[in-house]
This record gives structure tokens, C-alpha cells and sequence, in this order.
């Protein structure tokens, strides 16, 4: 501002008294409408730069013109005329995105003017994408930024940048609105998103400090701009296929796989509780004549012989529905954006869903000529959930046998008998808990003030909050389903919360001297975290009903607990960009963290980083190669930390433990009934819980980047590669150990090194045909490569191996341990002449003997899986035409082998001998069918085909069609009635899946019985007024 | 603007816990002490400290039982030996659970180490109390794995990375453990206030166990290479301090030793205080015996635990009242009247749940195939010593399992006779070893009286006598030794003994072989089973443990 008036008074000096007049006017963003700052206003004899406020003054002649030009807008040109009034020019952008404005950390940068590694999320791509979670939509978008989901309604993400970058918490810091979080983006409305940045690279994310080694997501929600006012609305519904049921055997299938695992095994079949047989009692030729069902299936006869389809019994097509209202309004002394959300998902397994509402109001106001800015960002969400324990549902449907019927001959429930295994009715586990619910809010905003000390140089300040509290109330019931009983209701409430209270103070300011422009920040962060809660519980309840059961009517076994504990992080910070006549770029960041997590020795942590740019495009002798539109260079380094522990790891600790759970794991109390009393209150002692380690200090990754930018053809094919080397050290990690230390041996300490390497690379083409047609084109694809570099001997038993000559050192940290399974027996020769191996047999798998002793034993093991991929990609197309819009997602995996876990139950009559099997078993290896690989059925795993073996691992490779999308805008027909913008469209959602077939399963994304991926189709329409 | 920057925010105290030094007044320290009596009953379903899974499974006493080969199937392995690998996770499990409760006396021992007498006038009693307990896991260490890791108090945990498993020879370990007995012995009142503490008879006890175990020498490969006579002297010694102290006698019958009501009664020596209703959810219960319940609607899971046939046959009687010796499997006695056809050691019915038969002293109650659940594989018996019947007040379902808070005798006092007579016989003093059997088979042919049926019958025919040299045998030493052998299966049953009794005698190989081939004919999933001398008298050491040591450890012979 001082800059151009100098420069203006200068040239009022000067310059005698010709034609010339002075022009004055403001430039604008057309689709943001909002005033751009920087613009080159170029006349004949005086070229100016736009003020904060798009303003500019300059001298020019009549008929003169005056060209504005801006980094990545189209230029625009106009004449200056006698007429008086200020000239107002609205730039458009141009293809590609250098004017973009990018949220780094604490500030805004230009695109073109960034020196590290940050990937913009393109909101228009993921629009309608409406997933109950903003991250999932982002799946495959972005470079260097794995996603892994499940179909679970209230679920969350797996998100890894660059890579697994530690043990322990990988998740990146999500930092909403200036307050940082790792809590996700469940709870964020995707349509209150007005941005997504993702700092990949050390140097962009160091300014967050010790939180930043997996990475940084900047979320900015929407704010009004001055002079637009808009309602928004948007509604969609969705619906919801279960496609990835695993095929498990029927009821007479079961019984013939049973027939066939005892007939090898040379044991008479028809000794068993279930099945009967009608076959030749040949065990060298055996043939199955019929298989006989009992009558009842129980020996009380409750339940008849059934073919009980649990994946249908237990899942369904369903509806999840998203509303979306946003108001908009901006003035001259302040500005509101407000907006309500309702997102209801009901889940493909029955009962499950999730229901949302979010409210957001973000308000700013000017004071004192808009030197003082005043306002805040305020996010509540409220949701309930159904508590259906998923896992067990989708475990049990796997396993329950399909003889079992859902319900006995008199309504009761279904359920295992002799000769099953002793899970649940997977049914009864929905009906039996569909009334439980659990209630959590979530508050996250801030509350800021911005004051413009002289110009160029402001002072801000915010205090944040982000604490969530979830409410349950659930109600066991009580039941009799086959031979599992429960003759006892227990009524249990919960109430947690967590959260932090944040203060942040920072100090901007801006210079421009000639060609140089400087930012400086310098800033100071305090964080207070806290995390409580407690329950009570009771039985004896004389009624089963939601509605009765509080814990005031129970009426024995009353009990309760609670916990909490506490961490805080203070922060001081600074960081300049320098830019040499938008060329030449450099920046430098630090950031001292102390946290209450180490002890006082390494209490703070010093993460410095600093970042170079060449824009080569501005040279002249670039500008002379006209397809050249935009070449940038970069390189980074910079240090960030990680502090994800326990808060109290550098203590030794003991606890009081009256008792635990010891349902299934061994009771770890301290209480003992020395007096013999057999009951009442008894005498409690305490017990070592960790040990400390006062000398834990900061996990540090230090990173380095290389980046080009590059633009053609006036920025319609653009594209980014990086390529990064990344080393950990000193990872905090809480190794198993030593038995012989006792409980509360767990210490964490500062151990191994590893090394990330890898490349990312986004390519886009775009193209306006004409007015009517454009269409983008945009793919990316990222490869790493992970390796532990350094292992001391305080941390190597925390990773597979065996403790001595096969350690992980130099093998990825995901790596897999275990043997080779080099194929089946398939004659009496070759089980003869094979190394010794306790259980092996015909038809068996074969381990290989990797020390060449002869003993298939522990001793041959070795790194069989490295768990990480070749590459992984994603394609995007996006077409306009007209009033049309077409898009499409394909995003994939490749070279990645995955252990299936499935296999265990699909493959195998011994490993699960109560539960049902996979189809599978039926092309199993026989004497008779002798070119199969599933191993000969057996009900005694005497090989222990269930270890750790390569024939678990699968290749995971995929592709999936993520999305399509087609929607027609209706804004011409409703043109009359001030309708701005009308969309409706349709989507489908993983619409179809390639994969390797060597992969068993139905779903590569998941191996493991995780709540499963459905398919989704999606109507919805957006209105804006 | 950065006038914030107070230190202390970033120093918060931990919440809910306390630090070590908080510890170490005396009424702290007392609490240290029953923490360390807690790990007595800190089990799991899979790692029962009455060692069943290993003292009786492995023995020809017990079948796993369950669903079938591949339910817990690290109990199959344990039952067919062949395919126990050191990978076995509750061999592991197992070895962790005893270092709990080492680690918790020896935190403890440090301690009380560290007070003076004026500060804590209970301080050598206290230690005698920790010592016992440490040598107590170090026991059941030793029995399972042979050569383990000894860490006392002194050892800081540091150094434990750099303590071998093979720093003592086994006679060395077993040496230590008798001298803690012994200080234990020394310094302990014959009398306790509270009943669950260790008192000097409860020492002598384990001394007298211990030296006992102690006199048979094994080599490194596990073979019995001669009997130590003076040690077995002071097995007698010992067994004969707790005898005429008093305190402690047989039971006048022996359900009461199985019994909620009659816990802590004059034959339980030493057993692990159980406990419900105590503020618990489920009670701090016996869920080492949770698996052996059945799968009638009373109960509901999950069969584990299952008397072998030749377990069931061996409590067949001749008809002079003698044990058949060598012709027990000459005929099975399965189910309902099959009992009646043969005569029996009355001892039968307290350790087996027969199918027709009532059910633990329940005439109106009747055990059927029903409530089994692999009667094809693992027969239709059930085991009843560990089990309380479902109207019990010591009864617990914690879902989907259930137990009791009865108590577990670790050491009764029929254990102490049979030690004392077992090392007269290996003496050659087996005369003096005659009227100790004899107190046992008299006690057993007097505990009929809860075994009627609801219309006073037995579902048993019951024959026992006692011997009597020259009228129904002939008292040699060799005949003494059968005859003390064959009694501790009979009287001590299911009790997770027998397998290390076998291990201890050093024929464990040819006594399982023998019965391997017999059961499996009647159970063909044993076909594959086959001990391993010199390689399965001891578990493998926990392949995690020799990981975890960074190959400090040494594994086993034969492993």
C-alpha cells in the first residue's frame, strides 16, 4: 500500500499535464468473487500491483490499454475511456491452478510461489461424494496419500502418507480451521469444506512440529465473502448392496466336507453329533451315498436341521440419506456462513446406522475501517450410533454353521449344539442389542481476533477448542441360543470425554521492496489435552426393555469405574518465504516443541526446515519456448517429529487392580481373598503397570524432496513429480519383552531407523473445446519403498523375526515372517523322501527346509511378505458439456500381497472345526482329485497348516471404479425463479472390482473380516439461490 | 505476547496410578504382599495354575476334550506330543503367568527387605510368606520347562536380558527352590490369622514335594539315573513334621475336598482362596476348571477336560477289592448299568461325571451323553472335581463360560502320606509305607455316603479293600511300588499330578506309549500321538522367550 502510494505521488511529480488521467478501480476473482491482491495492472508508462484490497490507481492516457495479468488467470485488457467511474475487471482462471491460494501452515501461499510438497485437493472432483466422511472420498486422489476404509456407517479412515513412517500411530494431523486434530474428519460436513491441502513434505509440515511426521491436512471451511449471498441445498440419496459375502458351504455341503475330513483321516464318519452317512465304508475307495440330517439338531429337540444363509439372515440393502442447507452472506462490516447438516447411514449389516447432524457458523467482522477483525469458526456435531458389535456379527455369520436354524420350533433362538462351535447367533446378536445406542457430541471451533498493527504487519490471535463426549447406555440381555447361555441382564452406562483446549498467537508480516517480497511469521502455540470418563453397571433388572433399564432398578452386582489422564504441548514458532521477482524462492521454518509426554531431560524438541524454488519459466530465456507455460524446481529438507505415546511413559508406574476381565484373558488383579471369606470386599495390592524411561526423547523424521512443477500448452497439460527420501530415527515404540520381567514390563523406548523412498507423480490434462465442451483428464501414481536401517537390541524383539540371525534390519517394516508352503504332498514318495516335518502326510502342505537341515522346524522361517506395494494409482475424467457433467474414478493397487485370513476358514476343515467352512473345501486335495491346491480335509491339524506361511498371502492386487457420476444443471429452466444453479445427478460408488485370481476372497481391500466395502447408487440434486 | 510460556504446563502429574516410592510404607507393603497372593489365582481359561492342561492331559488320565482337534488346539498338541512345537502359545502363556507372580514377590521381597523390625515387626515372617510363594512358581517352572531363568529380588530388570536359563543345572534350580522352602519352613508360624496365608506346615509341605522330586537325578536327557536316599529321608522328615503337627488330617469323606462348604477344611493344606460376590464383576473365580463344565442347559459350554477311558477302567477293582493292576482295560465300562457289571473304587464316582449316573452327589441330577459335546471323539465322560453343580453357591456364569469360586487345593494333605510312603518304598522301608496307603483306601471305601441314588442304590458296584500282605497280596518292594503308584492315580485323579509323577519316576515314555496304544483304539484321533523320550518329559522353552532373550535362552533336547 505504501509502496503504490509512494510510487503514485512520485508519478503525480513528475509527469507534466498531457491527456493523461488517473484511473482507479478494483480486480476480482470472477468465481470467487473476491478482490485479488498482486494483479500486474500494465499501462504504457506506469505499471502497478493491486492492494490487499484488489484496489489499484494509475496514471494513463485516453484510449490507452491497460493489461492485468495475474500468475494462472486469464489476462484481461481494457481501454481506458473519459468516463469518470472507478474500472472494475473480474480475471477468470485460467487452466491449471498457479493463482490457487494454498493453505500452508498458519498461512496462505500462492501455488505458483510454493517451494514443498503439497497436494490440493480438487473440492469440485469430490462434490456429491458424500460418504458420512470427508477422507474417504479423497481415496486414490492423491499422490502419496493411501486410504484404506470399510463399510462401517460411523466408521473412520486409514489414511498413510508417504508411506508407513513409524510404528505405533501413523494417522497424519488434520488441522481444521487452524486447530489441529488427529481425530479425523468424521465429524466435519464435507459440504461445509472449502479447502483440502495435504503437506506431504518435512519442509511444509514442519511448522506443526512434533505432530507433523505422518503428514498434515489442512481443512478450511467455507466463509461468506463480501457481496455474495446464496442459500445452498443439497439433498441425496444412496443405496447400499452387500456384493462381498464369502461363500461358505450349505448345510448338506458341510456335512460331505466333514464326511471327506474323516474318511482321510481313516476315522468312521458317522461318529459325530451332527450328520449321519450313507456310504460304502471303503476308506481306500470311499463313496458318498447321501447325507443324512438329523431330525432335530439338539438333543433337547428345539432346533430343526436348517440351511440357514447368515450372510442373507444378517445383512441388507440400505438407505443412507444426506441433507445439506448453507447460507451465505456477506456485507461490508461482516460476514456469516451458516449451515446445517443430516447425514442418516444405515449400514449393509441389519440395525446398524449412524445418524449425524452437523451445524457450522463461521462469522468474521470489521472494525475500524477493516483494521480490526473479529470472528470465529463453530463446528457441533451431534450423532448416535446403534451398537450392533459388527465384528462379531460378520465373524459369526461366517462361521455359524448353516444347520443351525435362526429360531427353535418355538420361537426361541437359534444356536450351536454339540459338534459347533461356541459362537453366537449372529441374528440374536442384532436383535439382542439393536436397542443400544451410544450419543457423542463433538465441538470444534475457534474464536479469533486479527488486528492490523501499521500495514503489512497484523497480529492474531485464537483460542480453540475441540472436545467430543460420547454417552452410552446398553442393556445385555439375557438368553438361551443352543448351548450358549446367559441367564443374567446387566445394564451398563458410559460417559467419556476428551478434548483439548488450544491458544495460538502469531504475528505476519508482509514486505515488498522492488522484486522482493517477504512474509514473516512468528508464532506460539499452547495445547491442553484431557481424556476422563467412567462407567456403572448393574444387573438383576426385572424387565428387558430399554425404557426400564437405568441403573437405578437393577438390583444387584452394582459396579463401576472410571479413568483419565492428561498431555500438553507448548510451541513457539517461526517462518519467512522470500520470493525474488516471483523467480527465485526460498523459505525457512522452525518450531520448538515441549511436551509433558518426555521427561524433563528432552522435555523440547527443535524442528527446523527450509525450502528452495526456481519458477525457470520466468527466465527469459524460458519464455522464449512458448509451450512452455510454467517450470518450477524445488527442493526441501526439513526435520518433524512424532510424540505419539503414552502420556506417562517416562514414569514407572503401579496400580491398584482389583480384577479384570477374565473372560478370555488372564486376570491381572490384585485383590486376593486371604481371609478365606469366599465373598465381601477383599484386601488389594497394587502391581507394576510400566516401566519408565526418563531418557525418551523425540522421534524425528528427516526428509528431503526433490519437485518439479511443469505446464504446457498454456497449462493444459500440468503435472507435479516428487521424489523424497525420508528417515526416521529414534522410533518410539513399546516392545513386547522378556517374560521373566514380569507385568508392567512394557517400556517405551527411542529404537530403530528406517528409510522411506519414493516418487509421486499427478498428471493433468484439461481442455475447453469450446464454451459447450471441456473435459480434464488427471492421473497420478505414487510407489514407495520402506526400510528399517538401524535396530538396537532394546527394540528388536518389537518387530517379526526371531531375535538373532533373522532380524528386520534391511527388510521393510511391514514385513510378514513365516514359512514357505512349497505346495501339497502329493504321493507317499515325496512324503518319504522330504525333510522330517512333524505331521506331514499326504495331500498336507509342504514347509521348505530354508536351512537345509533336513528338520522343518522354527529355524525355517523367513521374510516372506513385505506388505508393500508396487505402485498405486488413480485415473480421474471429468466432462462438460453443456448443461452435462460426467465424471469418472478409477483408483488401484498394484503388486501388493496381502495375507487373506479368510483362508483359514475357507480353506480348512482342522483349523475351525465346530464352524462352517468355505465352499473351497470342496475342490480340496484328495486321492481322487489330485490337481487341487487346498490341502487334503483333515480334522486334525497335526501339520499346523494355520502358521504363518506364504499360503496365506495372496496377491491383493486391484482396480476399482470408485465413482461415476453423471448430473444434468436445470439452472437454464429455472432461470425465471432466481435458481442460480439446479443440479441433479446420479453416482455409483465401487461399482466394480478387478483382481488378481489368486486371490480367494472377495475383497482384496479386505482381507481380514473387516466390516465390508458395499456398492453404492447414489440420486441427489444441489440447488443454489 | 509470549508471556505464556509457564514451564509447568508441561508438567503433569500422572492421573490414577502411583509411583514405585509411594510404595514403601508398611501398610503399602503389606498390600504389595496380597498382590502377590492374588497371582496364586490370576489364571486364564487356557492357563490353569491346578496345571491340568499339562499334569493331567499329557498323563493317560485326561483327553483335551472341546468341539473337536482344532478347539484350543494347543491342548491337542500337548495330547498327541509329536506335534507340540515351541511355538505353542500356551506354553508361552504359561511361562509368563508364573514370572507374574515371581516378579510380584520378588517387587515385594525388595521391599520388605528394605524395612527394619521396629518399622515392620511382621518383616521375617512377610519375607518367609514371599519366598514360599516365588518358590511356588518356581515349582510349577520346574516341572513344566525343566531349565528356566532363577531371578530373585536383587536382580535389577535390567539385568535380566543376561540371565540364563541354563546359569544352574536342574539339580542346582532344585536345590534353590528347597531352600526357600526351607527358609520358608524356618521362619514361618505353624498358625496364620488369615487362612489364605502360608503357614510352616504348608512349607514343610512343599519342602518334603520338592526334596521329593529333587531324589530322583536326571541327566540332561531327562533319564532317572539314581534316587537320592538322604534327600528321601527328609521327605520323610518333613512329612512327618507336618503329620504330627496336627493341624491337618484326611477329610472323613473325600467329596469334601471338592466341596464349596467344606473349603479350607483339615485336608487342604494349601489352595488357592477363590472368591465371588467381592466387588468384582464375575468374581476373582477358579477359571483354570472354566472349560470342564458341560453343555446340558444348566450349564452350557464347553466340554474340556474329558477322563480317558483307561482313566475310567483303572478304578475297576478285582474282586479280592485290589486294584487290576496290570488287566484294568480288559473291558470297558462306558455308560449306566455297564458300572455295575464290574466292581469299583468308589473314588470313581468323585472324579468322573458318568452318563446315567447322578451327578456330583446330586441323586435327582443325572449326568447324560446330552450334555457332552464330542462323545464320538472324546468320549461321554466329564470331569467332576473341578465342577460345582448349577445350584451352587459358589456357582458363577461369566458368559460364555462359568466356574466357581470354589477353592483349589494345591497341596492335600493325602498328597503328604502318599510322599512320605513313596519315599519309605524307595527306601526299601515299604512296610512302614503299607498303613499310609492303607489311610487312604479305608477313607475311600468310607466316602460312599453322597454317591446314592434317589432310591438309595449305587449306579457303581463298589469293591475296595485295603492290603493286606499274605491275605490279598504279597507286600514286596516291588509290589509297594505298584501299589503306591497306582494309589496316587486313584486318589489324586484329574488333579494335574500325574503326568509329572510319571516324568519324576522316569517312566513317563513307556507308561504313555502303553496307554496311547491302548486309548487309541478306542479313540482314533490318538493314533498319531507318540511321547518322544528325552525330548517330551519338559515342555519346549517358549519359542517368543528364546526370541525374546535374543537367543540367550536355550531351547530343550529334542525340540
Amino acid at each position: 500500500m505504501k509502496l503504490i502510494l509512494t510510487t503514485m505521488m512520485l508519478l503525480w511529480c513528475l509527469i507534466g499535464i498531457a491527456q493523461q488521467k488517473t484511473v482507479s478501480g478494483t480486480v476480482t476473482s470472477k468465481d470467487l468473487q473476491a478482490p485479488l491482491s498482486g494483479v500486474t495492472v500494465k499501462g504504457a508508462q506506469q505499471t502497478v500491483i493491486t492492494d490487499r484490497n484488489g484496489s489499484f490507481i494509475v496514471q494513463a492516457n485516453l484510449g490507452e490499454m491497460l493489461i492485468f495479468t495475474y500468475v494462472g488467470m486469464k489476462p484481461d485488457t481494457v481501454t481506458v475511456t473519459a468516463n469518470e467511474m472507478p474500472i472494475a475487471v473480474a480475471l477468470e482462471y485460467a487452466l491449471g491452478d498457479l493463482a490457487e491460494i494454498v493453505v500452508t501452515g498458519y498461512q496462505t501461499q500462492k501455488k505458483a510461489d510454493l517451494t514443498g510438497a503439497v497436494s490440493v485437493v480438487k473440492m469440485e472432483d469430490i462434490k456429491s461424494v458424500r460418504v458420512g466422511n470427508p477422507v474417504k472420498s479423497l481415496q486414490g486422489r492423491i499422490p502419496g496419500v493411501d486410504i484404506t476404509t470399510n463399510g462401517d456407517p460411523g466408521g473412520g479412515a486409514t489414511v498413510r502418507i508417504r508411506g508407513t513412517g513409524t510404528l505405533g500411530n501413523n494417522d497424519p494431523l488434520y488441522v481444521i480451521d487452524g486447530i489441529p486434530t488427529k481425530r479425523g474428519l468424521q465429524e466435519i460436513n464435507q459440504d461445509d469444506i472449502e479447502s483440502i491441502q495435504v503437506l506431504k513434505d518435512a519442509s511444509s509440515a514442519s511448522i506443526y512440529g512434533s505432530r507433523s511426521a505422518n503428514g498434515v491436512i489442512i481443512v478450511t471451511t467455507k466463509k461468506a465473502k463480501k457481496g455474495v449471498s446464496r442459500i445452498d441445498v443439497n439433498a441425496s440419496s444412496t443405496l447400499q448392496y452387500y456384493t462381498s459375502a464369502i461363500d461358505m458351504l450349505n448345510t448338506d455341503q458341510r456335512g460331505e466336507a466333514y464326511w471327506r475330513a474323516s474318511v482321510n483321516d481313516g476315522i468312521n464318519p458317522n461318529n459325530n453329533q451332527i450328520y449321519q452317512y450313507d456310504w460304502n465304508n471303503d476308506f481306500n475307495n470311499p463313496i458318498l451315498k447321501q447325507v443324512i440330517l438329523p431330525e432335530f439338531v439338539d438333543a433337547a429337540k428345539t432346533m430343526k436341521p436348517a440351511n440357514t444363509n447368515w450372510y442373507d439372515e444378517i445383512s441388507q440393502t440400505s438407505v443412507i440419506q444426506n441433507y445439506n442447507v448453507s447460507l451465505t452472506n456477506g456485507g461490508e462490516k461482516g460476514n456469516t456462513f451458516f449451515s446445517l447438516g443430516y447425514l442418516q447411514n444405515k449400514g449393509i449389516v441389519r440395525e446398524t446406522q449412524a445418524k449425524k447432524v452437523n451445524a457450522r457458523l463461521n462469522t468474521d467482522f470489521n472494525f475500524f475501517d477493516g483494521r480490526l477483525k473479529v470472528g470465529e469458526n463453530l463446528n457441533a456435531t451431534y450423532a448416535n450410533n446403534v451398537l450392533i458389535p459388527t465384528g462379531d456379527v460378520l465373524f459369526t455369520a461366517l462361521v455359524q454353521q448353516r444347520i443351525v436354524p435362526v429360531h427353535t420350533v418355538d420361537g426361541g433362538w437359534g444356536g450351536p449344539s454339540a459338534g459347533m462351535t461356541d459362537r453366537h447367533n449372529p441374528v440374536r446378536l442384532i436383535e439382542d442389542n439393536k436397542q443400544n445406542k451410544n450419543y457423542f457430541a463433538r465441538i470444534i471451533g475457534n474464536a479469533f481476533a486479527d488486528l492490523t498493527i501499521i500495514p503489512n504487519l497484523h497480529f492474531r490471535t485464537s483460542i480453540g477448542a475441540d472436545y467430543n463426549s460420547t454417552y452410552a447406555r446398553t442393556l445385555q440381555k439375557s438368553y438361551v441360543s443352543g448351548f450358549l447361555v446367559d441367564d443374567a441382564n446387566l445394564v451398563q452406562n458410559n460417559q467419556d470425554y476428551d478434548g483439548n483446549l488450544l491458544w495460538q498467537n502469531q504475528l505476519n508480516y508482509t514486505l515488498d521492496l522492488n522484486k522482493n517480497h517477504v512474509d514473516f511469521l512468528l508464532g506460539h502455540e499452547s495445547i491442553k489435552f484431557v481424556d476422563q470418563g467412567f462407567f456403572g453397571s448393574r444387573q438383576g433388572y426385572a424387565l428387558e426393555n430399554i425404557d426400564y433399564s437405568y441403573l437405578d432398578v437393577g438390583t444387584s452386582n452394582i459396579n463401576n469405574g472410571g479413568s483419565g489422564s492428561a498431555n500438553s504441548l507448548l510451541s513457539y514458532f517461526a517462518k519467512a518465504n522470500y520470493s525474488y521477482d516471483s523467480k527465485y524462492l526460498a523459505s525457512a521454518t522452525i518450531r520448538r516443541d515441549g511436551s509433558s509426554r518426555f521427561g524433563s531431560d528432552n522435555q523440547y524438541g527443535t524442528f527446523p526446515a527450509f525450502s528452495v524454488g526456481w519458477r525457470m519459466s520466468q527466465e527469459e530465456f524460458m519464455k522464449k519456448i512458448p509451450i512452455i507455460s510454467d517450470l518450477k524446481l524445488r527442493f526441501s529438507y526439513g526435520h518433524t517429529g512424532n510424540q505419539e505415546i503414552g502420556n506417562y511413559d517416562t514414569y514407572d508406574l503401579y496400580r491398584a487392580i482389583y480384577g479384570t476381565d477374565h473372560v478370555f484373558d488372564r486376570d491381572g488383579g490384585t485383590a486376593y481373598d486371604i481371609e478365606g471369606n469366599d465373598t465381601g470386599t477383599l484386601p488389594s495390592g497394587f502391581v507394576k503397570i510400566q516401566r519408565g524411561n526418563n531418557s525418551l526423547k523425540w522421534e524425528t523424521t528427516k526428509e528431503a524432496n526433490y519437485g518439479i512443477d511443469f505446464g504446457l500448452f498454456e497449462q493444459r497439460l500440468s503435472g507435479t513429480v516428487e521424489y523424497f527420501v525420508k528417515n526416521t530415527s529414534d522410533i518410539l515404540i513399546r516392545p513386547g519383552y522378556l517374560a521373566a520381567i514380569g507385568e508392567g514390563g512394557f517400556q517405551t523406548f527411542n529404537g530403530a531407523s528406517m528409510q522411506n523412498k519414493g516418487f509421486e507423480a499427478l498428471l493433468t490434462y484439461e481442455n475447453e473445446i469450446n464454451d459447450e465442451l471441456s473435459f480434464s483428464i488427471s492421473g497420478n501414481i505414487s510407489k514407495y519403498i520402506n526400510k528399517v536401517t538401524e535396530l538396537p537390541s532394546t527394540v528388536l524383539t518389537a518387530y517379526p523375526g526371531n531375535g538373532t540371525d533373522q532380524v528386520i534390519l534391511g527388510h521393510a517394516i511391514t514385513s510378514t515372517f513365516g514359512y514357505v508352503a512349497d505346495g501339497l504332498f502329493k504321493s507317499q514318495e515325496e512324503v518319504d523322501n522330504s525333510p522330517a516335518q512333524p505331521g506331514k502326510g499326504l495331500g498336507r502342505i509342504r514347509y521348505r527346509d530354508l536351512n537345509g537341515d533336513n528338520v522343518i522346524n522354527d529355524r525355517d522361517q523367513a521374510y516372506i511378505n513385505d506388505g508393500v506395494p508396487d505402485f498405486v494409482y488413480g485415473l480421474n475424467l471429468n466432462v462438460r458439456w453443456k448443461n452435462f457433467d460426467f465424471s469418472v474414478f478409477f483408483q488401484g493397487m498394484q503388486g501388493i500381497d496381502v495375507s487373506n485370513t479368510y483362508k483359514t476358514f475357507t480353506d480348512f476343515a482342522s483349523l475351525w472345526p465346530g464352524s462352517n467352512w468355505g465352499t473351497r473345501t470342496m475342490e480340496a486335495w484328495s486321492p481322487q482329485n489330485t490337481g487341487s491346491t487346498i490341502p487334503a480335509l483333515t480334522l486334525n491339524n497335526n501339520n499346523d497348516e494355520g502358521r504363518t506361511s506364504t499360503y496365506f498371502m495372496e496377491n491383493g492386487s486391484y482396480l476399482k471404479l470408485r465413482n461415476l457420476q453423471i448430473g444434468y444443471n436445470l439452472k437454464d429452466t429455472f432461470k425465471s425463479i432466481k435458481i442460480s444453479n439446479a443440479r441433479i445427478f446420479v453416482q455409483g460408488l465401487n461399482l466394480f472390482t478387478i483382481k488378481s485370481k489368486n486371490f480367494t476372497a472377495p475383497d482384496p481391500e479386505n482381507p481380514g473380516n473387516g466390516y465390508p466395502l458395499p456398492v453404492m447408487g447414489t440420486i441427489g440434486v444441489d440447488l443454489s439461490f | 505476547m509470549m508471556g505464556v510460556s509457564c514451564k509447568n504446563e508441561l508438567d503433569l502429574k500422572p492421573q490414577g496410578v502411583v509411583s514405585s516410592d509411594d510404595l514403601n510404607s508398611p501398610e503399602n507393603i503389606e498390600k504389595m504382599i496380597i498382590s502377590a497372593y492374588s497371582a496364586l489365582g490370576n489364571e486364564s481359561i487356557v492357563t490353569p495354575n491346578s496345571l491340568w492342561p499339562w499334569g493331567s492331559l499329557r498323563s493317560g488320565d485326561a483327553l483335551k476334550g472341546g468341539d473337536g482337534l482344532g478347539d484350543n488346539s494347543g491342548w491337542n498338541d500337548y495330547e498327541q506330543f509329536v506335534t507340540n512345537r515351541p511355538n505353542n502359545t500356551y506354553t508361552d502363556q504359561m511361562w509368563a503367568q508364573l514370572y507374574n507372580g515371581i516378579a510380584r514377590a520378588n517387587d515385594a521381597l525388595a521391599r520388605v527387605n528394605t524395612l527394619d523390625e521396629t518399622q515392620f515387626s511382621d518383616k521375617v515372617t512377610r519375607q518367609a510368606e514371599l519366598r514360599f510363594l516365588r518358590a511356588n512358581w518356581y515349582f510349577m517352572l520346574k516341572i513344566l520347562y525343566n531349565r528356566v531363568p532363577y531371578i530373585d529380588e536383587n536382580d535389577d530388570k535390567d539385568d535380566y536380558i543376561a540371565i540364563a536359563n541354563d546359569e544352574y543345572t536342574s539339580d542346582e534350580l532344585w536345590t534353590m527352590i528347597a531352600g526357600e522352602f526351607k527358609f520358608a519352613a524356618d521362619n514361618l508360624p505353624e498358625n496364620q490369622t488369615e487362612i489364605g496365608r502360608v503357614n510352616k506346615y504348608i512349607a514343610l509341605a512343599a519342602l518334603a514335594k520338592t526334596q521329593l522330586y529333587q531324589a530322583y537325578k536326571q541327566d540332561d536327557n531327562h533319564n532317572v539315573t539314581s534316587i537320592d536316599q538322604s534327600l528321601l529321608q527328609q521327605v520323610i522328615a518333613n512329612c512327618d513334621e507336618v503329620i504330627a503337627g496336627g493341624k491337618y488330617g484326611l477329610a472323613d469323606d473325600l467329596a469334601e475336598n471338592f466341596l464349596t462348604e467344606f473349603e479350607n477344611g483339615k485336608e487342604s493344606i494349601f489352595a488357592i482362596q477363590y472368591s465371588k460376590g467381592d466387588g468384582t464383576r464375575y468374581g476373582r473365580i477358579d477359571m483354570g476348571h472354566s472349560l470342564s463344565y458341560t453343555l446340558n442347559p444348566e450349564f452350557g459350554c464347553c466340554g474340556f477336560h474329558i477322563p480317558s477311558q483307561d482313566m475310567v477302567n483303572a478304578f475297576k477293582t478285582a474282586d479280592n477289592g485290589l486294584p487290576l493292576f496290570d488287566s484294568y482295560n480288559n473291558g470297558d465300562a462306558v455308560q449306566g448299568d455297564d458300572f455295575l457289571k464290574y466292581s469299583f473304587d468308589p473314588r470313581l464316582e468323585h472324579t468322573v461325571a458318568i452318563p446315567g449316573h447322578p451327578f456330583k452327589y446330586s441323586p435327582d441330577y443325572i449326568f447324560a451323553v446330552s450334555w457332552t459335546r464330542a462323545p464320538a471323539t472324546y468320549g461321554a465322560f466329564a470331569s467332576l472335581k473341578d465342577m460345582v453343580p448349577p445350584n451352587d453357591p459358589s456357582f458363577q456364569r461369566i458368559p460364555p463360560f462359568m466356574s466357581s469360586s470354589k477353592n483349589w487345593e494345591l497341596i492335600r494333605y493325602a498328597d503328604v502320606l502318599l510322599w512320605k510312603a513313596e519315599a519309605l518304598i524307595e527306601l526299601g522301608r515299604e512296610d512302614e509305607a503299607l498303613p499310609l496307603i492303607n489311610q487312604l483306601r479305608t477313607r475311600a471305601a468310607n466316602s460312599t455316603g453322597r454317591l446314592k441314588k434317589a432310591d438309595g442304590t449305587f449306579s457303581s458296584t463298589f469293591k475296595i479293600a485295603t492290603y493286606q500282605p499274605g491275605v490279598n497280596c504279597e507286600w514286596t518292594n516291588a509290589y509297594a511300588r505298584q501299589a503306591l503308584r497306582y494309589e496316587r492315580r486313584m486318589e489324586l485323579a484329574m488333579e494335574g499330578n500325574r503326568f509329572f509323577d510319571l516324568v519324576r519316576w522316569g517312566i513317563a515314555d513307556t507308561y504313555i506309549n502303553n496307554y496311547l496304544t491302548t486309548e487309541s483304539a478306542k479313540k482314533a484321533y490318538l493314533k498319531t500321538a507318540h511321547f518322544q523320550k528325552n525330548r517330551d518329559e519338559y515342555l519346549p522353552i517358549p519359542l517368543n522367550q528364546i526370541n525374546y532373550s535374543l537367543g540367550l535362552y536355550k531351547q530343550n533336547p529334542g525340540y
